[in-house]
C-alpha cells in the first residue's frame, strides 16, 4: 500500500433481507489523499450507503475499509510489534469529517457551541482557544456574525456552510460530503458548493456525493459512477462526462446533463 | 356542610397538618429523584442490544401499568418487605421510618416505570441524524446521549415530566393506608377526633394544590429556558 493511499475499501458489501437486497455489491476503491472524489448516479444506487459505510454509520455486511492502514470494520488490528490492539471508531471519526444533506447542526446550541463542542469534549482543547479557532473557520465561510444566533435562525445555505466548518474544527484528513445541497433552495447551492470549493484548492481530501454534474466536472479529480450497489465507472472527469463506456451511464447523463 | 367553627376548630390541628405536608413533600421528592434514576435505567434497558435486557424492562414496565397502585404498595409493604424490620426511629422526629421507606419503595417502583416510557419517548424523538453527526464528529456514545440527545429529548419531555411529578405527589397520598402519617393521614386523624371530614379534606385539598402549582410552574419555566433554539 502507497502512503498516499488514504482510504482504501475492499469488496465492499451491504445486504439487506438476507442478501435479498444489495444496497452495496462489491465496491473496491482506493481514495488517495488530495483526491476530490464525485459520486454519481441514481438514487437508490447505493452512493449514500457507500459514503456512510467509510465512517461505519453504516456497518458493511462484508469486506474490508482500510483507514492508515488500518481495517476500521475489525474489532482489532495487529501493530508492528505484533500487538493485538482494539480498533477505536471514534478515534478514526475525528479524522474523518460528515456533512449531511439535512446539516444535522445541533438545534439547542448556539452556532458557536456547536462549533467548540467535539473538539472541547474529544480532543479536550480548552474553550478560549477553540473559540478562537471557530470565530476564524466562520469568518472564512463570512459567517462571523452568526457566531451566538441558533441554527433555526439561519437560512439553509447558512446551516450548511455552519455544518461544514462544524466538521473543519476537528481538523479531519478527509471530508465526506452526503449530498450537500439536495436539501437547498436552489438560489443557495451556489454558496455552499464556493466554500466545497475553497476547501479542495486548499488540498482536502474529498468524497462528495452529489447530484451536481457541473461541480463534479470542475473540482472533482476523479469520478464514480454507481448503480445499483455496484461501482460501473471510475475515471477523469473528462472520461466519464465526454466519453462514457458504460451505456448505464450514458444513459444517465442524458437524463441529468 | 362547612362551618366556620368547623375551620377555627381546626386551629389546634395546624401543626400536625404541617407535619403532614412535610412527610408528603419527604415522600414525593425521594419518589422523584430514585424514580427517576429507576427510570433511566429501565429506558436504558429497554433500548439496549441484549434482548433479555429488553424483555425485563418491557415486562415491567407492562406490569406496573397494568396493576393498581394500591395493590402494589401493599404488595410491597405487606409481602415483600413484611420480613424486613427496618429501624423504628422518627425523621425530624415525627416521620415513622419503617413506614417512609416501604412507601418510598412502592412509589418509586410505580413511577419508575411510567417515567421510563415517558423517557424512551423523548429519546426515540430526536432524529437519528442527531446522533450521527455527532457520532460522526468523534464523541463516544456516552458523548452523545450526554450532549446532543439527552438536552432535546429533556426539553420535549419537561411537560410529560411535569405531568408524572404532579401525579407523583398526589398519588403519595396513598400511603396513609400503610400507615405514614403524610396530608391524608392527618385527615383521618382530625376526622376521628372532631367528627367532621369536611373541613379537613378542604384544607388537605389546599396543600396539596400548593404543593403541585408550584411545581408545574417551575417546570414550565425550565421548559421555557430550554427552548431557547425554538425562536426565529
Amino acid at each position: 500500500m502507497t502512503n498516499d493511499n488514504l482510504i482504501q475499501v475492499k469488496n465492499l458489501k451491504k445486504h439487506y433481507n438476507k442478501g435479498a437486497i444489495k444496497a452495496l455489491d462489491d465496491v473496491s476503491v482506493d481514495i488517495h489523499k488530495g483526491d476530490v472524489m464525485v459520486i454519481i448516479g441514481p438514487s437508490g444506487s447505493g452512493k449514500s450507503t457507500f459514503l456512510r459505510s467509510l465512517n461505519l454509520l453504516e456497518v458493511p455486511t462484508e469486506g474490508s475499509i482500510f483507514f492508515h492502514g488500518i481495517d476500521i470494520t475489525k474489532k482489532s488490528f495487529t501493530d508492528e510489534n505484533g500487538k493485538k490492539v482494539k480498533v477505536d471508531i471514534n478515534l478514526h471519526r475525528e479524522k474523518m469529517g460528515m456533512v449531511f444533506q439535512h446539516f444535522n447542526l445541533f438545534p439547542h446550541r448556539t452556532i458557536l457551541d456547536n462549533m467548540v463542542l467535539a473538539p472541547m469534549k474529544v480532543l479536550h482543547m480548552p474553550r478560549e482557544e477553540a473559540e478562537t479557532k471557530a470565530l476564524g473557520l466562520l469568518k472564512r465561510v463570512g459567517l462571523e456574525d452568526r457566531a451566538n444566533a441558533y441554527p433555526i435562525q439561519l437560512s439553509g445555505g447558512q446551516k450548511q456552510r455552519i455544518a461544514i466548518v462544524r466538521a473543519l474544527m476537528m481538523e479531519p484528513e478527509v471530508m465526506l460530503f452526503d449530498e450537500p445541497t439536495s436539501a437547498l433552495d436552489p438560489e443557495m447551492v451556489g454558496e455552499v458548493l464556493e466554500v466545497m470549493k475553497e476547501l479542495a484548492q486548499a488540498g482536502m481530501t474529498m468524497v462528495v456525493v452529489t447530484h451536481e454534474m457541473a461541480f463534479a466536472r470542475e473540482v472533482g479529480n476523479r469520478i464514480l459512477f454507481m448503480a445499483d450497489g455496484k461501482l460501473l465507472e471510475q475515471g477523469s472527469p473528462e472520461d466519464i462526462f465526454e466519453h462514457p463506456q458504460n451505456p448505464r451511464l450514458q444513459d444517465f447523463l442524458n437524463k441529468v446533463l | 356542610m362547612f362551618t366556620l367553627e368547623g375551620f377555627l376548630g381546626l386551629a389546634p390541628y395546624m401543626r400536625m397538618f404541617f407535619e403532614g405536608m412535610v412527610t408528603t413533600i419527604c415522600l414525593s421528592a425521594l419518589t422523584v429523584l430514585f424514580g427517576f434514576i429507576l427510570a433511566l435505567v429501565l429506558s436504558y434497558m429497554r433500548m439496549c442490544k441484549i434482548a433479555p435486557l429488553r424483555w425485563i424492562s418491557t415486562a415491567y414496565v407492562e406490569i406496573i401499568r397494568a396493576t393498581p397502585m394500591l395493590v402494589q404498595l401493599f404488595l410491597v409493604y405487606h409481602v415483600f418487605l413484611s420480613g424486613v424490620s427496618f429501624p423504628t426511629f422518627k425523621i425530624f422526629g415525627f416521620i415513622r421510618f419503617e413506614r417512609f421507606i416501604p412507601g418510598v419503595i412502592a412509589l418509586c417502583l410505580n413511577s419508575g416505570a411510567y417515567l421510563s416510557e415517558i423517557i424512551r419517548s423523548g429519546i426515540q424523538s430526536i432524529d437519528q441524524g442527531q446522533a450521527e453527526a455527532s457520532r460522526s464528529l468523534g464523541m463516544t456514545q456516552w458523548q452523545t446521549m450526554r450532549y446532543t440527545i439527552l438536552p432535546q429529548a429533556i426539553k420535549n419531555i419537561l411537560p410529560a415530566i411535569a405531568n408524572e411529578f404532579v401525579t407523583i405527589i398526589k398519588e403519595s397520598s396513598i400511603c396513609w393506608t400503610i400507615g405514614v402519617q403524610d396530608i391524608m393521614s392527618v385527615v383521618n386523624a382530625v376526622k376521628a377526633a372532631t367528627f367532621s371530614m369536611a373541613e379537613p379534606l378542604v384544607v388537605a385539598a389546599c396543600i396539596y394544590f400548593c404543593l403541585t402549582f408550584p411545581t408545574s410552574k417551575i417546570i414550565e419555566h425550565f421548559e421555557r429556558k430550554m427552548s431557547r433554539g425554538d425562536k426565529r
